[in-house]
């Protein structure tokens, strides 16, 4: 039996996998950093928490996440033309001792079975909207493209500076980042303003992890984005993960494998809900796995980690993707 | 009629600076403010919101374009006003309790705006109770939309829609519901009207509806 590291490169390298790779089984995912610590964040029922970028966020009872507040007092950019007046870049070098606990995280994963994989969010695209909320944001893409540029170039650089700790801490072999680009049935933005805006950013980002020993790129986007896919190469992602089921999956998979793999193709929507039962989770487990095959595909839910908002949808999934391995290997 | 044209591509390519001098030169030609209305914005939007449909174009130009007929409207509205000028009728809008996401409610809120209707835009967060009175302090309010992003506020919109049901003046009003886990079946399983997957396909509905 393949290690789940040894499997995960068998599928994406379009080898001889001997199952399914069973969602996030094969990155040891690090959740935090020294930064991190210092950068306040709501927890489940908290309301009004400002983070180290004075972004407001609350995270409603109930809900499967933090969501930013934007109010007219409580938007960081109140101004793009004026953006440097408002936005403080927050302190990334911090103490080794704080990066202590993180490098025992670290040193307790298996490095032969599991890539050891810190997780980072938000993205560049995200944190723009965050800083000015996103219609504003939309919109002086269009209007104020220089300042735009500018302020993109000003996150990338803090990203820099923290990929650069990340990896001097951490020696990370994989990583996982979030940036959604889309909603379900469309990218928010054109793929050409993308190429003008986006991806320069994650060719740097992205270029800096792989010549620091990372090997895998895991970008999260539970969105609509097979027209970005090409970019999505170019930026350097091995995998794409949370990709939906109106991107068409197995017509990606057959233009892309072997170029990048595809990890979702069960969208949360679908089998993380109130009343969700293990028989809707073993449909479009099968349907999932049935239609995109066993290479260039990772069986998972959208959710952008390793947790499902529901108990028992994530465990439900896992066994039923051991079921389809069973069926299918 | 030349500069309906005018205008009319000047709100589809979302010029907002231009838009309110063309708006102006039209009614200083003598054009009824209605014609301005319909033939040099509305028009414009429903082509907008159709590229937006087909995948032509992306959230940013129907941003901008929807701010540009806004612009337009704000100096047209004098005119209109005195003219006597008619909206298709009230639309309330808002998304349910617990969810705090805006951009998808936010455009569809455009889009209606831009085909002819007053909105009513009641925010994110919004309690069953809160619906229920604003439609009651404005009962010509033809449509009530309602937006949920997550399979956690499902059943905050089953309730907002189980409780409009119940209301006594169910009949006089359609209820449209919308959002990313949203679907067809969810919208007859929970007894609303209309469900759309987009902000442009929810104008055209809505158009429908009203009648």
């Amino acid at each position: 039996m393949l290690t789940k590291r040894q499997n995960l490169l068998e599928t994406i390298h379009g080898g001889k996998p001997d199952r399914f790779v069973k969602q996030y089984e094969a990155f040891g995912m690090i959740v935090g950093n020294a930064f991190s610590k210092h950068n306040p964040a709501p927890k489940p029922g908290e309301e009004n928490i400002v983070n180290a970028w004075g972004v407001t966020r609350s995270w409603p009872k109930g809900m499967p996440g933090a969501f930013p507040v934007h109010k007219p007092d409580t938007i960081v950019i109140k101004d793009i033309e004026e953006w440097k007046k408002y936005v403080k870049v927050p302190q990334v070098i911090y103490d080794a001792k704080e990066w202590e606990p993180f490098i025992e995280q670290a040193e307790k994963i298996d490095r032969k079975d599991q890539y050891v994989t810190p997780a980072v969010f938000p993205g560049v695209f995200e944190q723009c909207h965050y800083l000015l909320e996103i219609q504003e944001c939309l919109m002086a893409f269009y209007e104020n493209p220089d300042e735009m540029h500018e302020l993109i170039d000003c996150i990338t650089q803090f990203e820099l500076d923290l990929a650069a700790e990340i990896v001097k801490y951490l020696k990370p072999d994989a990583l996982f980042h979030h940036d959604d680009w889309g909603s379900q049935i469309s990218t928010f933005i054109s793929p050409e303003m993308f190429r003008e805006f986006i991806k320069p950013a994650y060719m740097k980002i992205y270029g800096y992890y792989k010549s620091h020993g990372v090997e895998l790129i895991i970008h999260h986007s539970d969105s609509y984005a097979a027209t970005l896919v090409p970019d999505m190469i170019d930026m350097g992602i091995d995998i794409w993960q949370g990709v939906m089921t109106t991107n068409n999956i197995p017509e990606l998979i057959k233009e892309y494998g072997g170029k990048i793999s595809f990890m979702g193709g069960i969208d949360s929507a679908t089998v993380d809900f109130e009343g969700w039962t293990q028989e809707k989770v073993a449909q479009e487990v099968k349907r999932a796995c049935a239609e995109c095959g066993k290479l260039y595909f990772i069986p998972n839910a959208s959710q952008g980690l390793p947790v499902s908002t529901f108990p028992g949808v994530y465990e439900a999934l896992d066994a039923e993707i051991d079921k389809c391995s069973k069926e299918m290997f | 009629m030349s500069v309906l044209s005018d205008l009319s591509a000047a709100v589809e390519k979302g010029k907002r600076k231009v838009v309110p001098g063309l708006v102006q030169q039209a009614l200083d030609e003598g054009i009824d403010p209605n014609m301005v209305l319909n033939e040099g914005m509305i028009d414009a939007m429903g082509r907008v919101g159709e590229a937006f449909r087909k995948g032509e174009i992306f959230v940013p130009e129907m941003l901008i374009a929807a701010k540009a007929m806004q612009a337009g409207v704000a100096t047209l509205k004098p005119a209109l006003a005195q003219g006597g000028g008619s909206s298709r009728g009230k639309v309330i809008l808002g998304t349910v309790a617990g969810d705090l996401h805006d951009i998808g409610k936010n455009l569809v809120g455009m889009m209606i705006e831009s085909a002819g209707f007053e909105v009513i835009d009641l925010g994110v967060d919004v309690a069953d109770e809160v619906f229920l009175d604003t439609y009651e302090k404005n009962p010509d309010t033809k449509i009530i939309c309602l937006s949920a992003l997550l399979t956690t506020t499902m059943p905050a919109m089953r309730s907002t829609v189980e409780k409009i049901n119940a209301a006594s003046w169910r009949g006089n009003v359609k209820v449209m519901v919308g959002g990313a886990p949203i679907t067809q079946a969810f919208c007859d399983e929970i007894g609303a009207d209309c469900y759309t997957p987009d902000a442009a396909s929810a104008a055209e509905a809505a158009k429908k509806l009203a009648g």
